[in-house]
Formats: C-alpha cells, structure tokens, sequence
C-alpha cells in the first residue's frame, strides 16, 4: 500500500497453478516420533513459489490478512532473493512470522483471497512466511531493534501467550518498564502448553521469549494474577497500565452420563501433560500419562486434531476423532485435517457421544454415540446437526480426550468486580483493547473466546498502541 | 529458584520441609496448597501448606515418601533449591465460629489441617481431632495436634495395643452421642476412602461434614480438568472451587478413588482398591 505501485505489462505470462508442495516426514516414520512434520521449503522451492505470484495490483491476499501484511511486497523480495527486505516487511506487522508462518489458518484467510485460488491453487503464502522466518533464525543471533528513552511508566502484562508478548515486546520497544506475568512455569501461553512439537517446535517459541526479554521485559513465572496479585493491586502499586492476555484456557465438557470416569481427559490436560511437561519423553520427564490401545477424541477443531496425532505418536493403536457435524464444517486447519488422515486417524462425521460406559473398576471402555443429519443454518452459519432417532450405536475404546473448546478462566474477573464480562465470560473490551476498567486493558483469546494466534497477535498491537498513547498523553 | 531454609525427618518416610516463597507466604490462608517443581523435567506436584511466616516470608509443608518426586524431594537438603513452586491455590477453608467442631486427619492431613485447625481455635471452637496412623512407626505431628485441640484422639493400626484401629471407632461414638454432646461440624482431610466413610457416619444425623479433596492435579488454576468432581450434580475443580467441599453433596466418590489412583496400579499392585496400603491411610 505504501509504495507506488510500478506501471506494469499485462501479465501475458501464463498462471503457473503448481503450487510447491511443502516437503513432510513420512506418515509411517512421524507417527513414532515428535520432530515437526512439515521440513519446509529449501531456497529453490521458495523461490519457485514466489514467482508464481502475479503481484495483483489490488492486493486481495492482504485485505485476508487479519494484521494486514503487506504480502505481495514480502514474496516480492523473495523472488528478488532479498530475505532481509522480505523480513523486514513481514516485520512491520507481525512479530512472529515464525510462528504465524506454521498455524495460522491461511487457507480461510489470506490464500482464501488470493487471486489463483480461483483456480483452486493460491500462493503457499504461510510456507513462505515461515521460509523467511527461518531464514532468520538461521542467521543466528537477532538484532535488536533500538529501544526507546525510559518513559519512566511501568506497565504489568498478564499472560505470555501470543497476544501478552507482543503487547510486552511493542511496550519495551517504545520504553515502557514492563513486568510480564505467567501463571505457569514455561512462558508461550497454548503455543507451549496446547500446540504440539511436531506444530510448531518449541525452541521457535522460546526464542520468541528470549528476545522479549532481551528488550528489558521482566518475566515473572509461577505467578497467578488474581491469587498473588489481584488486579487492583497491580493497579495501585506501581503499575501505570496493565494489558490482560490471559487466554482462554478453561475447558469444557460434554455433561454426558459417565464423563468423570478414569481415562476420559479434558484435551487441556492431555495435551498440558503432552507438550508442556513432555510426557512423551517419560520417563527422563517426570510427568506420565496414561492411555489405554484405542483412543478416541471428541470434536473438530486445532484441538481436536492436536490431541488425536499426539495419541498416534505416543502409541494408539487406532485413534478415532468424532465430530458431530461433516468435514465441511471441521474448523481445523486444512493441511492438519489432511496430516491427520495421513497419519491414519479415522474420521466420524456427523456423530456424537451421549454417554461414557465403565468397565466394572470406573475405567472408561465403551461410549454410546448418536449419528447426527445437517438441518438448518445457526447463527454461525454453519448447519445445525440435529440428532437422527433411534441410530445410537456402541463403540469400545478405553481412552477419550474431550476437547470442545474453552473459556476464560475466571480468576481475575472474580477478583475484580468492576471488570465487565460478557455471559460466556470473555472481558469486554472496545475495539483499541480498552476494558470497562481504568487502565485496563485486554486482547486475544481473553476477548473473543478461543481463536486464532494471529488474531491474538494483532489484538496486542493494537493494544500496545492504544497503551502507549495513554501512558506518553 | 526457591531456596529449602528447613529440612527435617518426622517419622519413617515423613519430611517436613520449608521453603522461602515470599509472594505465596504473602497471600497463604489455612487449607490453601501449593504446586512445585523440583528441576526442569520435574512433574508438578500439589502440597498443603502445613505452616508459612509472612515475616521471612517462607512457607511449609509436610510430604509422604510415595513415587518418583516425593522420594526425589526427601533426598534434598537445607540449602537446596526447587525449581518453580507457585501457590497459594485452592480456596481457604472455611472458618467460623461453629461450636464444637470434630477434625478427622489421616497422612498429610496430619500436618496439613494445623493451620485450618489454629484458626478454628482463634474463633472459639471446641476442637476434638482424630488422629489416624497405619500404625506407631508412622505417627508424627501428635505433639502440635494435641496442643491446639481440646481433646485428641489416637487411632493407629499395628501391634501397638491400640483401642483404635482406624478413625472410624471414635467418629461412630463420637455422632452417637450427638446431639446430646453436640457436634457443629467435621472437618476430615485424610485419605479418599477414610473420608468417604465419615461422611456416611455423619450423614443420618445430618452434621454438616468438610471434606478436603486431593484428586490427580497438573495445573492447579482451574485449565486442565484433571481435578474435576461432582459436587450436588455439578462438575467442579477441586484446584479452583475445592480443595474443601461439603461431603455430603460430593457424588461418584469411587469414580474419584479410580481417578486419584490412575498411575497406582502399577506401584501400588492395586487389584481393587487395597486402602489400607494407601500412603494416606
Ligand atoms: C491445542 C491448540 C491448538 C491450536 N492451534 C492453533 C492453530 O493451529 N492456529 C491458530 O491460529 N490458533 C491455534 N490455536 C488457538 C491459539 O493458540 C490461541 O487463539 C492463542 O494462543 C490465544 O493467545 P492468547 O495470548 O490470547 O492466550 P494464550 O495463548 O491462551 O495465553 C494465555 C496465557 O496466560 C496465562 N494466564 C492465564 N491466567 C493467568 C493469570 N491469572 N495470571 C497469570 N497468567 C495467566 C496462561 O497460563 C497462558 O500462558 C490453538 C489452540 C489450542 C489450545
Ligand atoms: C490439593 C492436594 C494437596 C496435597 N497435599 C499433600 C501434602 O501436604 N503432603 C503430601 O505428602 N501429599 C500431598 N498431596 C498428595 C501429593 O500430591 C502426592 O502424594 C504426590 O503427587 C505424589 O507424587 P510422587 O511423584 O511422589 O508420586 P507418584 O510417582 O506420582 O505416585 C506414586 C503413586 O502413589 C499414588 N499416590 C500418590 N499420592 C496419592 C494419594 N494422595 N492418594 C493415593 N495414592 C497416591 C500415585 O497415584 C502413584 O501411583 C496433595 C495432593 C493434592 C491434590
Ligand atoms: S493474491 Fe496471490 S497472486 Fe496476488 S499478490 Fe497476493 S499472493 Fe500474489
Ligand atoms: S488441576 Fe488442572 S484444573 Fe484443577
């Protein structure tokens, strides 16, 4: 948008639709392991991609964007083999391309817009995002951007998912103080504790953390705000400003006969027990986890697809993923609803458990499920799934990871009564990130229920923003 | 890092340890617990606090030698180190004037409803506490106990000639007599099935009854679900909305039994549940 753009030919050339396809391990190899799936384009392949890009005067891949990179401008530095160029616009909005590159959704985002998937094949715009954020890291050392002068206000960010750091890192940038607060023991929010090794390795989100704190930000783990600090405290100790990026980690459950039973797992817990304290690697971690031969794992989702190809990789013998609507609907990511199956994950479209049976010593052995049609359209646009009578059917398995979402955790709202929520308990917050309460403000999951890393991301910049002018006016 | 100030033995496989933790020591209340750590690849690992001092801000707990951390964490010393230790989590439990208020405690329980126990003393409750050991040569903390309650009594398994085998002889006399002698209230934290029986001791003459839950945790803030029970037809965490509940409303306790012993089968060799052998007994 910013530059001028250059008077062109007509694009006589003809549409190359051979996307380069992203080079993967195995199935057979990566469901025994953790290491990351997708290997990456090498130098060639990205280049071969970005030429295929027609550079659209109109730029319909950006205005998919949800933080609005100025994508034809990045793969254009790409094709000109200049990665320092492509970084730094990359850079301009988002601050974790690493990261973005590997899970965001872009097949419903900016590929979805991109004028050759008219033709059903788009620019691989996340495979080159991610190549040139790799290209980075392979340089080793980051540089620092220059700080501002102190501006002598403290700032207090809670929760270091996507949203708190980048709130974290544009605040320290522009010399604010910032203390960053992490109830757990490891800093990165879902994108340690939820997302997978084999996602999104998590020496690219320690990384991440490494450079926010090389800009001056304190972290403070093991430190629950609403148990060791309420939010008014921080308010009136020494904080001039506080930005809540708590997330929605609160998970929910199917409220069927039988769901307490041993082995049936919230997919929070699995996947915390998986990832974050790495039970694949027990027993040199200490936590264990416990799964029985044939798993099965409820819901459609990132989650959902998260917790099934951990099952694989710790050793299911049959992993089953039910679902309650068809595969049209499946909110997961599109290339990990295609890893799953390689990885031969069995799908059950349009069915749903209505109850959990024991086997005699309250082990889960077998649930009851009820096929489902399509009906009607609901508020999400999506078809309702309306039960079909009388199909209930019994499936043996003797593990069950329930992942059908989340919420907020209400912790700090219950600590803080003029923080106004919404009945599903997100903060409301305007459209800069601002709270009902003063000098508060909050963005990411927190606010819009379980969504996606770059919304949370962008959220926080615009927050960041919105801080800043209140602490310099 | 958390520096461990005191380290002592209080019986065979029983430790008591304090740990400076200025920010948990700040905010603990009675029948709070706490979540550590004991290096990077270390499992997170809930304790009741057993005693904390705002003042030089350190915080105490008392540890049953059981499985992998617990016997990694006897073999600390003074001047050691834990690698993350969070807390104070959980709810307080509840504390007010009742009247006379009948304590059940059993492995932990024997440390850790000191502080529950001192504060119940503080509103002008009459306190009898039973205490419940396998037997002699696991007794430790009767000295403290019978120093803040009214009346104490012993139960303990073994040869030692006691009257008391369990709590459960003393807790039937004690209900029988009520209300002529009245009980206001039992509080029990002790093992799962020890309270489960107290709660139907207690529930025909409808004396209210606390129970102090301590299913399988890994976050302890209410994300992961693990700690989940019924409680009056309602999912509850017993990280968040516990760890004390009204017994009488807690449902599925052999559902909460399976889960708490989840990762027991294999050490413990547990056909059903053995619960004289349980490391809360
Ligand atoms: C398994 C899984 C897979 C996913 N896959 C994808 C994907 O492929 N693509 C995608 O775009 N999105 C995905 N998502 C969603 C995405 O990860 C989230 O939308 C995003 O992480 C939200 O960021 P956040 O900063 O708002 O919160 P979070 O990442 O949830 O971070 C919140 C942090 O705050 C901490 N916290 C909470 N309460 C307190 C407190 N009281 N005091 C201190 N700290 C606190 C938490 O411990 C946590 O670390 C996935 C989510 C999950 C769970
Ligand atoms: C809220 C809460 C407060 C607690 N307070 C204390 C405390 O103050 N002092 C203390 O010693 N412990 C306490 N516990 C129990 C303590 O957390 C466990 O003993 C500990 O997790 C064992 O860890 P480990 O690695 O040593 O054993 P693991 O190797 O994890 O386990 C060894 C075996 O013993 C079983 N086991 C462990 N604990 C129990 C138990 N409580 N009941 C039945 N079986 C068990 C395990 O399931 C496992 O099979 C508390 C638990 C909770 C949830
Ligand atoms: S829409 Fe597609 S082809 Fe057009 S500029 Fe964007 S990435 Fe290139
Ligand atoms: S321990 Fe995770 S929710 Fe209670």
């Amino acid at each position: 948008m910013a530059e001028p753009e250059k008077p062109k030919k007509k694009p006589k050339k003809k549409l190359d639709l051979n996307r380069v396809k992203m080079p993967k391990q195995e199935p057979a190899i990566r469901r025994r392991n953790f290491n990351e799936v997708a290997l990456g384009y090498t130098h060639d392949m990205a280049l071969k991609e970005a030429n295929r890009c027609i550079q659209c005067k109109k730029r319909p891949c950006q205005s998919g964007c949800p933080v609005n990179i100025d994508i034809p401008d990045f793969i254009e530095a790409i094709k000109e083999d200049n990665l320092p160029k492509a970084l730094e616009v990359l850079k301009r909005k988002t601050s974790l391309p690493g990261i973005c590159g590997r899970v965001c959704p872009q097949e419903t985002q900016c590929e979805l817009k991109c004028t050759l998937n008219q033709k059903g094949a788009p620019i691989a715009i996340g495979r080159l995002e991610r190549y040139v954020a790799d290209w980075e890291r392979a340089q080793g050392e980051v540089q620092l951007p220059e700080i501002a002068p102190s501006t002598g206000k403290n700032v207090a960010v809670v929760g270091s998912g996507p949203a708190g750091l980048t709130v974290a890192s544009e605040l320290a940038k522009l010399g604010h103080k910032v203390d960053l607060f992490e109830a757990l023991h490891i800093a990165g929010g879902v994108l340690v504790y939820g997302i997978p090794e084999f996602r999104l390795p998590k020496d690219i989100v320690r990384g991440e953390v490494d450079y926010v704190q090389k800009l001056g930000v304190e972290l403070h783990l093991d430190t629950v705000i609403g148990i060791n600090m309420t939010l008014d405290e921080l308010l009136n100790g020494k904080y001039d400003a506080v930005f809540l990026g708590t997330g929605a980690g609160l998970p929910r459950f199917l409220g069927v006969p039988g769901e307490n039973l041993n082995m049936i797992y919230s997919a929070n817990e699995f996947l915390t027990r998986t990832n974050l304290m790495k039970a694949y690697l027990y027993p040199e971690y200490a936590t264990p986890l416990k799964m029985g031969r044939r798993v099965a794992v409820i819901g459609g989702g990132n989650v959902a697809m998260d917790a099934a190809r951990c099952a694989v990789r710790l050793g299911a013998e049959e992993v089953h993923v039910i679902y309650r609507r068809s595969r049209e609907e499946m909110p997961a990511r599109a290339e990990e609803v295609e890893n799953a199956e390689e990885e031969e994950i069995q799908f059950h479209f349009l069915t749903t458990p209505i109850g959990f049976l024991a086997d005699g010593r309250n082990n889960v052995c077998a649930m009851e499920l009820l096929k489902m049609q399509l009906g009607e359209p609901d508020e999400s646009g999506r078809r309702r799934p309306v039960p079909i009578e009388g199909s209930e059917y019994v499936m043996d398995i003797d593990t069950v990871v329930v992942s059908l979402g989340t919420s907020p955790n209400p912790l700090i709202p219950n600590t803080t009564p003029d923080l106004e929520t919404t009945r599903w308990g997100t903060v409301v917050a305007d459209e800069k990130g601002k709270t009902s309460k003063a000098r508060v403000w909050a963005g990411g999951d927190i606010v819009t229920g379980g969504a996606t890393v770059i919304s949370a991301m962008g959220a926080g910049k615009i927050a960041a923003q919105a801080m800043h002018e209140y602490l310099t006016s | 890092m958390f520096t461990i100030v005191e380290k002592e033995e209080l019986a065979s496989s029983v430790h008591r340890m304090r740990v400076k933790a200025p920010l948990v020591a700040a905010k603990a209340q009675p029948g709070q617990f706490i979540i550590l750590i004991i290096d990077e690849k270390g499992e997170r690992v809930p304790f009741t606090l057993s005693d904390w001092n705002k003042e030089d801000g350190s915080v105490e707990f008392v540890f049953i030698e059981v499985g992998k951390t617990t016997r990694a964490l006897a073999k600390l010393q003074k001047g050691d180190s834990l690698a993350h230790l969070i807390g104070p989590l959980g709810r307080p439990s509840h504390v007010d004037h009742f009247g006379h208020v009948v304590c059940v405690v059993s492995g932990y329980g024997i440390a850790g409803m000191v502080p529950t126990i001192e504060a119940l003393k503080e509103k002008g409750n009459k306190i009898t506490t039973i205490l419940q050991v396998p037997n002699q040569e696991n007794l430790f903390g009767e000295e403290k106990l019978r120093e803040i309650s009214d009346e104490l009594i012993l139960a303990a398994g073994g040869d030692g000639g006691f009257t008391n085998p369990t709590a459960l002889k003393p807790l039937r006399q004690l209900v029988k007599r009520h209300p002529r002698e009245c009980i206001d209230r039992v509080i029990a934290m002790a093992s799962f099935c020890l309270m489960k029986l107290c709660c139907e001791i207690t529930r025909p003459k409808e004396i209210p009854t606390y129970v102090h839950l301590a299913p399988l945790m890994v976050d302890g803030t209410g994300m992961c679900g693990a700690c989940r029970c019924v409680v009056e037809g309602k999912n509850r965490f017993a990280c968040v909305h516990g760890p004390e509940f009204n017994g009488h409303l807690v449902q599925g306790w052999d559902v909460l039994m399976a889960r708490r012993c989840t990762y027991a089968d294999e050490i413990l060799g547990q056909q059903s549940f053995q619960c004289s052998s349980c490391s809360q007994w």
